[in-house]
């Protein structure tokens, strides 16, 4: 049973992890975060991630509409660009919460399925009560 | 001819220097105590401050619920275990402690609401208030397994949500007044989050009643109940508010008591 911070070292255990952060997506605070950051600067990014994590969560279009309120209504987001990956997961818990495990690979070392895999298991692992 | 000779430049006080030394402005007294590491209780007019050595471990405040409504709301903890835990602790923060040493509270669960709870509590603790701050030194609560944050990183965190609030819906009067549902046409499409809060309205509940029934930090309430605000759905009762009310003043005297009390506490 991880704390944030073990979660976010064994998230920077996969292979190609750059950098892994838990950000509030309400408030777009970092509550956690190890590695590198895409700017050098983990508290913007964290800001920033909360951006896209909550217009996902926010928008009809993405959220799906029957999800209990324990759950997020989105499992992961995934960018790709020129030379890495970003998987933002939602992290679902039984109390009042929004958060996302937030994590930064590089494109060449990466292996996207295997970290939305892993992310997943950490997610859970992070608040098995 | 009369030579008119312009009077010498009043002084004028050197603002920037005086806000690099209250740090962020949020309260000059909490920067303080973070300089000189100092242990014990922050007592502002919305909520409280536990440092040690200068470090935030928790914060409370009437306007957000506390770790025993976030974890007994939607079960995550067992109502009867949560009591049975604070009686034998005296205090919630060492019920919080028994729990996880006893197992029944994972550490990721524990990290994740108290500091979820901390920052809800720290956004009304360091609110702009009209009466000035009482410290109280004392013993260190004993941290762990609590996480403690920087008073900076609090502050900074304070002031990011206020410019969210504000980036949502300036009008500040609706986070502490009854709410009541406007008369508009169609509403427009809203979160599950939001029409729970908006089910909730009834004309006498406040944001942080809805918050607190709801098992919900208030900040995360806030936020929604502007969005209705701005989208004409709810709108702010009239009734004058019972606990929080940062009334407007304009009153020449108070607003110059209120400079008075910041230097003095900046000192």
């Amino acid at each position: 049973m991880p704390g944030i911070d073990e979660c976010l070292l064994e998230a920077m255990r996969l292979p190609g992890a750059r950098g892994a952060a838990l950000v509030d997506w309400t408030s777009g605070l970092a509550l956690g975060s190890v590695g590198e950051s895409p700017g050098g600067d983990h508290e913007s990014t964290a800001t920033e991630a909360a951006e896209l994590a909550r217009l996902a969560a926010e928008h009809q279009a993405f959220a799906s509409e029957d999800a209990a309120e324990a759950e997020p209504p989105v499992e992961d987001l995934i960018i790709s660009n020129r030379d890495s990956y970003h998987v933002l997961r939602f992290v679902g818990t039984t109390f009042d919460s929004s958060v996302v495990l937030h994590l930064w690979l590089a494109r060449t070392e990466g292996n996207l399925a295997l970290a939305r895999i892993r992310l997943a298991e950490m997610a859970g692992r992070l608040v098995l009560g | 001819m009369t030579v008119v000779r312009t009077p010498p430049p009043l002084p004028v006080r050197d603002k920037t220097a005086a806000r690099e030394q209250s740090g962020s402005g949020v309260s000059p007294m909490l920067t303080r105590l973070a300089a000189e590491r100092a242990t014990g209780v922050l007592m502002r007019e919305c909520g409280t401050l536990h440092l040690s050595e200068g470090q935030v471990v928790h914060a409370e405040s009437p306007l957000a619920p506390g770790l025993d409504v976030l974890l007994t709301a939607r079960g995550t903890l067992d109502p009867a275990q949560w009591w049975s835990a604070v009686q034998r602790a005296g205090d919630p923060v060492g019920a919080v402690r028994l729990l996880f040493e006893g197992g029944s509270l994972a550490p990721g669960t524990l990290e994740l609401i108290h500091l979820g709870a901390l920052f809800d509590a720290a956004y009304f603790a360091l609110a702009p208030s009209s009466t000035p701050g009482r410290f109280r030194y004392g013993s260190p609560p004993a941290q762990a397994p609590l996480r403690t944050v920087p008073v900076a990183t609090v502050e900074r965190e304070t002031l990011r949500r206020r410019t969210l609030l504000h980036s949502i819906w300036p009008d500040a009067t609706s986070d502490g007044l009854p709410l009541s549902r406007a008369e508009r046409g169609a509403a427009p499409p809203l979160t599950a989050r939001q029409r729970a809060v908006l089910d909730r309205v009834d004309g006498s509940r406040t944001a942080p009643d809805i918050a607190r029934e709801l098992g919900r930090r208030t900040f995360p309430t806030l936020m929604d109940v502007r969005r209705l605000v701005a989208a004409g759905v709810v709108a702010p009762g009239a009734r004058p508010p019972a606990a929080l009310a940062p009334a407007e003043v304009n009153d020449p005297d108070i607003t110059l008591l209120k400079r008075l009390r910041d230097a003095l506490e900046a000192l």
